[in-house]
């Protein structure tokens, strides 16, 4: 039976589409009580005097918790250092789980009001009276360190958490840039977006005073990696005291990998009222808490030689952090951006500057794709834009630039001028595909003569790469991560031969429960049904390092391989002994030992019950077909592609048509082409919905301005056309499924090819304009044009 | 958020200040305001309702009046505070005498926001200030017309 390479139809999708899914929120305890945050309307004020009488006092409020009943108590940490440049350790102030002095953003949280019922604990929260001595605030991180600015923590002078550089010596950069046949530079901003997952973040803290144990049920990515923070870092309370569960979450993009204060403080509660205590966001808490990403002023510099071929690259950017570091911020803006510089262009000399700074505003850590798209954002449309300026076609600029295929096992990786190598690469063909799916010459010709019915034809283009998988233990461990990266995978044979296998990869739309489970069922050759996932329960998967970067296949799946490689390894040995053969002389297909060139075989429920029943068994060999394993990648994996968006400009109004988006990705191998084209599709409206639609807005007093969909655009599909894509398959050389992921592809080379294909439609139509902010509503379009 | 215009009224200026320093008129030509308790000659306390966009919210807090130079300006300081938020204006209120026995009001000023009103109101607030401002202009000729008839 094979189910590698088949479109099969989601098994978690009966649930969610009958409304059946099982989310934070849906769970009632026994004697469970409801909080409710007290948060600051103020983005920085000193707070002068809590009241929490009157809300103490008010029929079913059980009880009100202030910064000051948690002294002792740690904030939430982040996992990740980056130092200065000077060696210097990044500042990271202190993340409490509820202020002591001062409010830092919209939104920080002063108080916590724990009643009967949700509404009750609402009405409450309103009798807390805080006083504030309103401060100053600031929210652009480039006015951020200025002298003079307003400062968000005492010991972090200048808002600086840490500046940091990657690539070749910033002399040699600038002695090519100086001597380079066309430079090109680009100042711009990729603006600040909100996750918005569909359900709102929920946590529940159950403290069990009969056994001193903690369960936590809420809606992460991630369960074991909370416990590890929760645990070490914040509670101090031992791993096996504390159970994670994390059923159905509905949606993540990034937003829920982070350990937030909230989750922590339901657990402590808990234990404070001994009783079960659950918050859940509304959507006005998560515009102002949920993690948000992007958010980067950035300039740099691409230089070109007179055929336009780059020389060198050179890129300035402030990096805003918000006002405290979420559990991966410092990675996104470096690690996971600087070192991605390289694109799929043969650039010799390449050097970024980064500056992380800390604004009052909401923290900044990952959103699908996570620095990758920030810097495909860079790459690509200075390279569009050279092209433009150049009067080359953007196409052959790239062919010119692109790295030559290598294979990674006949040819050797690439080595980038930013720390990563490649795994294996063909370029050429992602293009070339896409321009023939385009139609690119016909295309040009229609371009040329549309500007006389008031419309501006463009084109835009984005060829990017990413670093999936995430990640090498020791290699993320020198890069200042504060945790392996690794994933484990338990496979359980049970003695009818059906399998239940534990993952640390946790499904939150994803499909694993899927694509999993056809891997599993093709490698055993044992129909899908006997096979079940299990994730999202610290007491039932051994351990896991959770969901992002695009690692749950190349990581978690290829665990879950080493686990059936020994399940295969140990049943071949109680199949030979049945059989009375030797276990070279056996092979595994169907379901079944068969001895070679015989028809002698065993079936593989025959030798699971053989094992659970080992009455006539080999002699020396342990009982029971059971096997976990832990899986630390040898490297990254570098999933590429090619995306083209064609728009029409109304020259009148300004207004952007997105008219065809065509992708053609390369993901590696692919197990379920419908899940793969699913991921795609969300990406891509999410990468265009920055694009053309998204932008968070701090104003100059760090008030969010725009925190409710009343303001805060998001992507519809009647904003979108029905996406064209394709697939070249290019397997990475070292994971077993040769898969290198695909989650976040659509996210990160989406937005670039947008805005390129309106900036190339201006351009056409005679406004040599080199950027427009995104979103590129019709009134920065227009504007473009008419200034 | 910015607050200007300006608006002509069928009184002399005399009796515009005098309107504009009572807070029984106050009360009645100003939409929204439910009590305005004097304190003092330029402190009030002010209790108000009003509904912006999809939020509304019961406002309380202190108008203070600066810079006095009667009849021709002054500068009116808000501080309200409510649950979906607070609000923070600085207004410089000029009466300048035009032809007819008629004066010229022109205010000119700014309004900050915060929390709930600023998230979810602000795309509608100017709207909202425009139509509380005609609102209040209508209301106040229509004392003007009581008292001169």
């Amino acid at each position: 039976m094979s189910f590698i390479g088949k479109s099969i139809k989601r098994v978690e999708d009966k649930r969610f589409i009958t409304g059946k899914g099982k989310y934070t929120d849906d769970i009632k305890l026994v004697g469970m009580t409801h909080a409710h945050m007290v948060r600051s309307p103020y983005a920085h004020a000193r707070v002068t005097k809590i009241d929490t009488q009157a809300a103490k006092d008010h029929e079913g409020v059980v009880a009100v918790f202030v910064g000051s009943d948690i002294e002792g108590i740690a904030g939430v940490p982040t996992g990740w250092q980056v130092n200065f440049k000077n060696g210097d350790t990044m500042k990271e102030p202190p993340h409490p789980l509820l202020i002591r002095d001062n409010v830092r953003h919209v939104g920080d949280a002063i108080a916590v009001v724990i009643a009967e019922t949700k509404e009750i604990a609402r009405d409450a929260a309103d009798l807390v009276e805080v006083e504030y001595d309103v401060l100053d605030a600031v929210s652009d991180p480039k006015e951020a360190v200025k002298e003079g600015a307003p400062q968000v923590h005492p010991d972090a002078p200048n808002n600086i958490c840490f500046d940091w550089a990657l690539g070749n010596p910033v002399e040699d950069v600038d002695a090519a840039l100086a001597s380079a046949h066309h430079v090109t530079s680009l100042d711009f901003v990729n603006n600040r977006v909100v996750p918005n997952a569909m359900e709102p973040r929920s946590a529940i803290g159950h403290y069990d005073e009969t056994r001193d144990h903690y369960t936590l049920y809420t809606s992460t990515q991630n369960p074991h990696l909370i416990r590890l923070l929760l645990c070490a870092f914040v509670l101090g309370i031992p791993e096996h005291k504390v159970r994670i569960v994390s059923h159905d979450v509905g949606g993540g993009f990034g937003s829920k990998i982070f350990h937030y204060t909230e989750e922590a403080l339901m657990v402590w509660v808990s234990k404070q009222i001994k009783r079960p205590v659950k918050w859940t966001s509304d959507r006005s808490e998560a515009f102002m808490t949920d993690a948000h990403g992007r958010d980067h002023v950035t300039s740099a510099q691409m230089g070109f030689d007179e055929n336009g071929k780059i020389v060198a690259l050179k890129a300035d950017t402030y990096a805003n952090l918000g006002a405290y570091l979420a559990t991966f911020a410092p990675a996104v803006p470096t690690y996971l951006h600087g070192t991605l510089l390289q694109g799929l262009y043969t650039t010799p000399l390449i050097n970024v500057n980064v500056t992380a700074v800390f604004t009052n505003t909401n923290s900044v850590d990952a959103y699908r794709g996570a620095g990758r798209p920030e810097a495909t954002y860079l790459l690509e449309r200075l390279i569009d834009l050279g092209s433009l300026e150049m009067g080359m076609d953007p196409a052959e600029v790239r062919r010119l630039n692109f790295i030559p295929a290598f294979d990674g096992v006949n040819q050797p990786g690439y080595q980038t001028q930013v720390a990563l190598q490649y795994d294996s690469g063909d370029y050429k063909p992602v293009l070339e595909r896409a321009l023939q799916m385009v139609g690119y010459e016909d295309f040009r010709a229609e371009q040329a003569k549309s500007s006389s019915n008031g419309k501006l034809l463009g084109i835009g283009f984005s060829t990017y790469i990413e670093a999936c998988g995430i990640a090498p233990s020791a290699v993320v461990g020198a890069l200042g991560a504060r945790a392996g990266l690794f994933e484990s995978a338990q496979v359980r044979v049970q003695p009818t031969g059906k399998v239940s296998v534990y993952t640390g990869s946790h499904s939150h739309g994803q499909g694993h429960e899927t694509t999993f489970v056809q891997v599993v069922a093709d490698k055993l050759g044992i129909p899908m049904e006997d096979v079940d996932l299990v994730h999202g329960d610290s007491d039932a998967v051994a351990f896991g390092m959770g969901t992002y970067g695009s690692r749950s296949l190349a990581v978690g799946g290829s665990a879950i391989v080493k686990s059936i490689d020994k399940i295969l390894e140990k049943g071949a040995k109680i199949a030979a002994h049945k059989l009375e053969a030797s276990v070279d002389d056996l092979e595994y297909a169907e379901g079944k030992w068969t001895v070679k060139g015989t028809d002698k075989s065993i079936a593989f429920g025959d030798v699971s019950l053989t094992a659970y029943v080992p009455h006539d068994y080999p002699e020396g060999l342990e009982p029971g077909l059971d096997f976990s394993s832990f899986y630390d990648p040898a490297n990254f994996t570098y999933p590429f592609g090619c995306h083209i968006a064609i728009v029409e400009v109304d020259k009148e109004t300004g207004k952007v048509k997105l008219k065809r988006f065509i992708a053609v990705d390369d993901v590696g191998n692919v197990i379920n082409p419908m899940i793969v084209d699913g991921q795609i599709h969300g990406g891509l409206a999410q990468g265009i919905g920055q694009a053309l639609h998204e932008g968070t807005i701090y104003d100059e007093s760090g008030q969010l301005i725009n925190g409710s969909y009343m303001d805060y655009t998001m992507p519809r599909a009647d904003d979108l056309p029905s996406f064209e894509i394709d697939r070249t398959v290019t397997p990475c050389p070292h994971n077993p499924l040769g898969v290198k992921g695909a989650g976040e592809a659509g996210c990160i080379g989406s937005t670039p090819a947008v805005v390129n294909a309106v900036i190339d439609a201006l351009w056409k139509g005679g406004h040599q304009v080199k950027d427009i902010r995104m979103p590129l509503t019709s009134e920065r379009v227009w504007e473009a044009m008419n200034n | 958020m910015q607050l200007n215009g300006e608006h002509v009224l069928k009184a002399p200026r005399k009796v515009v200040w005098d309107m504009l320093m009572d807070p029984d008129q106050l009360v009645k030509i100003t939409p929204g305001i439910s009590e305005l308790n004097k304190i003092d000659k330029t402190n009030y306390e002010a209790i108000s309702e009003i509904k912006i966009g999809p939020v509304k919210g019961r406002f309380t807090g202190a108008v203070e009046l600066k810079d006095m130079i009667e009849p021709e300006q002054f500068t009116m300081v808000v501080s309200q505070n409510s649950k979906i938020g607070n609000v923070k204006a600085n207004v410089d209120i000029h009466l300048d005498k035009v032809g007819n026995g008629q004066t010229r009001l022109t205010f000119d000023g700014k309004a900050q926001m915060s929390g709930l009103l600023a998230r979810t109101g602000s795309r509608v607030v100017s709207g909202v200030a425009n139509s509380l401002t005609k609102q209040f202009f209508d209301s106040f000729e229509k004392e003007i017309e009581l008292m001169n008839s």
